[in-house]
């Protein structure tokens, strides 16, 4: 188990550093980037002067705010670990000091092609960036080491920490208590349809489940606020907001009166549709496993021995049969971790949850890629983490299964 | 003596029957999975005919007959029979280029990481050994990056730096050609197809991996090897064949998976950008003027729930066809 546990977490450990390489590679080395997109927005406004032109100071901004000046290993260890940020002192004395890490202006040569027309090509460089600039630079601690650096737009030069736990609690409220309302609900269902298969209830249950599992997300979502919200108030009946974890300001509705924005009441109507449009697609897909997972457990010669014991039925199912039944599902909590913090991007998205999904999506709309970056590497982090739970889970549910 | 023998055998078993009549036979017997493939070809047939069909062109503007609810005529009495999106434009003409673009990007998604898949799996099961363990851990790898959030991140930077990517030009051509779109929004609807093929081949592969594993050590398998039959042969002749039932069935879900996710995508914003259209990003605009207008994201969302569930149902039709142990 001890052997097994520190293999596991070394290899996590190699797993993490290449993704955090690949996705930094995606957002930084990709095609385009900051520069390159400032130089084609430069390029459309043309000689244009005035107060919206792209300046040369712009750039060299950018180029500072993102390091861009410094060569990619380079800036990618100090994203990673927080390292180098200067001159290794021993003692008194500096050692590479002169070592060349980037380079702030590269060196242009002027190209003169037999047809007369000349272009100016990036060459060399004419003044480096030495490792001894870097002290005086701001500098992470690393990503590696929870510091995740500044937000560059969502807040401006605040901690993308402050960012992640302002929104922690909605996604961690929302999701958490539809993965519970889903295990408790939906493993009961899944059990009950596989006791009685082919009832009308198992029918029932998975034709919702099948349609729950097939159709996208967003259009329960938008099914719902059809019903209990365009419609209800329509119909003059007690309604859901829309939208929002919270309401701007007083509404008066039908029954219920006059509900304070901010009080208890108002965020309950407001949690109540993202949580249950959540809990119904995951109620969907879980239930059919569990049922499918019965389902071949329930046929087994030592569920028979256990009635044949004469235990009572009830234990029968639950300790003989739904115990079994569980192991494959465990595969299934590993993703719930990620979950947790991830949010469900598309649900927040359309009821406006203000969680870690919506967080994502504005990263993304406007272009602040620290947050974006940081917002997916805890999300790998977690899943890892979430694998090595559900092996270990594996073990309490199936003692069967050795680690080694 | 021989021939009676065989004449015997005949009378008392049921004639043999070549497995892929069977299936079929199994597959027509089953009458929602055929309501549904029905439902799909009249569907794609349409959406292939969308520009002789379409009784307005793609991109007209009505401006003085915007959110028109379904049947309802601009003021000069064009009828529109599915009313009219947020800038006035027919929403039936816009659903059927829609219905090219996202159900050709499905199929053309699945296909693409289904053969994927396929090449990878196959080789890894097949061959074990290094080749097993350099494709399994990257399938691993990929796998480790949390789905959505990674689909968003490559979507948004490709489309985001749009201009900096140069498809050959015969390439934009062609899928200009097919989609019925302008070679301009082409690169987009490439990106997209890429961004989700690459990163949706990691089921199909583990799939393959496992049947391929199952049937590699066969007797007939082996005979085939000792009979000096090529790597390539029985891997194309004697495996695949044995894993094509399951790969159907994964293909048609699989097709399903990338509808939904460009939906997903486009819905956000991350996908494909209006003006092409796609049932995804329409949705997305209904969804903005529900509130004056409940009867827009209907509308716009008809077409996506039924081809959705109608595929869904055709794959679990194949599956009920295949698996002999389920009762049609």
């Amino acid at each position: 188990m001890i052997t097994f546990l520190i293999r596991r977490i070394l290899q996590m450990f190699v797993v993490l550093i290449l993704s955090a390489i690949v996705s930094y590679a995606l957002l930084y080395v990709a095609p385009g980037g900051p520069i390159e997109q400032l130089r084609a927005k430069q390029q459309q406004q043309g000689g244009q002067q005035g107060a919206e032109a792209i300046r040369a100071d712009d750039i060299a901004r950018i180029i500072a705010r993102f390091e861009l000046d410094l060569y990619m290993p380079v800036r990618f260890t100090r994203w990673l670990i927080g390292f180098p940020r200067g001159p290794i002192t021993i003692g008194d004395r500096e050692f590479f000091g002169d070592l060349e890490v980037g380079c702030k202006t590269p060196g242009l040569v002027r190209l003169r092609y037999p047809d007369g027309r000349e272009e100016l090509v990036e060459e060399g460089c004419q003044e480096a960036v030495y490792l001894r600039d870097l002290t005086t630079r701001r500098a992470t601690n690393g990503i590696l080491f929870g510091d995740f650096g500044v937000s560059q737009v969502i807040l401006r030069d605040r901690p993308i920490t402050t960012l992640i736990m302002s929104r922690l609690p909605y996604t961690l409220v929302l999701m958490g208590t539809s993965i519970l309302l889903s295990i408790l609900i939906g493993i009961p269902i899944g059990v009950y349809s596989a006791v009685r298969q082919y009832s009308r209830f198992d029918t029932i249950m998975t034709t919702l489940a099948f349609i729950g599992s097939s159709l996208p997300s967003f259009f329960f979502g938008i099914l719902a606020i059809l019903l209990f919200s365009v419609l209800a108030q329509q119909a003059n009946l007690p309604y859901l907001p829309s939208g929002d974890a919270v309401a701007n300001r007083n509404y008066t509705m039908p029954v219920l009166g006059t509900i304070r924005a901010g009080s208890f009441l108002d965020m309950f109507l407001h949690f109540i549709m993202p949580c249950s449009v959540l809990t119904f697609i995951n109620i969907a897909g879980w239930s059919r496993f569990i049922r499918g997972s019965m389902l071949e457990v329930l046929p087994q010669d030592y569920v028979r021995t256990a009635r044949s014991k004469g235990l009572r039925e009830s234990s029968v199912l639950i300790s003989h049969a739904l115990r079994n039944a569980l192991i494959p599902f465990v595969t299934l909590l590993a993703g719930i971790l990620p979950a947790l913090f991830g949010g469900a991007i598309i649900i927040e998205s359309v009821f406006n949850w203000p969680g870690l999904g919506r967080l994502l999506l504005d990263a993304l709309n406007r272009n602040d890629y620290t947050v974006a970056m940081a917002l997916t590497f805890i999300q790998i982090l977690l899943l890892l983490i979430g694998y090595l739970l559900s092996d270990i889970l594996y073990t309490v549910v199936d003692p069967r299964i050795k680690l080694t | 003596m021989s021939s009676q023998l065989a004449s015997s055998h005949d009378r008392i078993t049921t004639p043999i029957e070549n497995q892929w009549v069977s299936l079929l036979k199994r597959l027509l017997r089953h009458r929602i999975a055929m309501v549904s493939l029905a439902i799909l070809l009249v569907m794609f047939g349409a959406s292939l005919l969308a520009p002789q069909i379409a009784p307005f062109p793609r991109d007209r503007i009505a401006i003085d007959a915007i959110r028109l609810a379904p049947m309802e005529r601009e003021p000069d009495g064009q009828l529109h029979l599915l009313g009219t999106d947020h800038l006035g434009r027919d929403y039936f003409t816009r659903l059927l280029y829609a219905a090219r673009v996202s159900m050709l990007v499905a199929i053309l998604v699945s296909v693409i990481s289904t053969l994927i898949g396929i090449v990878l799996g196959l080789l890894a099961g097949y061959f074990g050994g290094w080749v097993d363990i350099a494709i399994s851990r990257t399938l691993e790898f990929v796998s480790t990056f949390p789905g959505l959030t990674i689909l968003l991140i490559v979507a948004s930077i490709l489309l985001r730096n749009e201009n900096f990517i140069v498809f050959p030009r015969f390439m934009d051509r062609f899928v200009a050609a097919l989609f019925a779109i302008s070679e301009r929004e082409a690169k987009q609807v490439t990106l997209i197809i890429l961004t989700l093929s690459l990163l949706g081949w990691t089921g199909t592969a583990r799939l393959m991996r496992g049947l391929t594993l199952s049937v590699r050590e066969q007797p007939y398998i082996e005979a085939a090897r000792a009979l000096g039959v090529s790597n390539i042969t029985i891997m194309l002749r004697h495996i695949l064949p044995n894993a094509a039932p399951p790969m159907i069935v994964d293909f048609t879900l699989g097709i399903n998976g990338a509808l939904v996710g460009e939906a997903g995508l486009s819905f956000l914003g991350f996908g494909i950008q209006d003006p092409t259209p796609t049932w995804g990003n329409t949705l997305a605009f209904a969804k903005d003027y529900m509130l004056v207008s409940p009867w827009m994201p209907l509308v716009a969302g008809f077409p996506i729930l039924i081809v959705s569930l109608a595929i869904n149902y055709l794959g679990d039709g194949l599956r009920d066809a295949i698996d002999p142990r389920s009762k049609v």
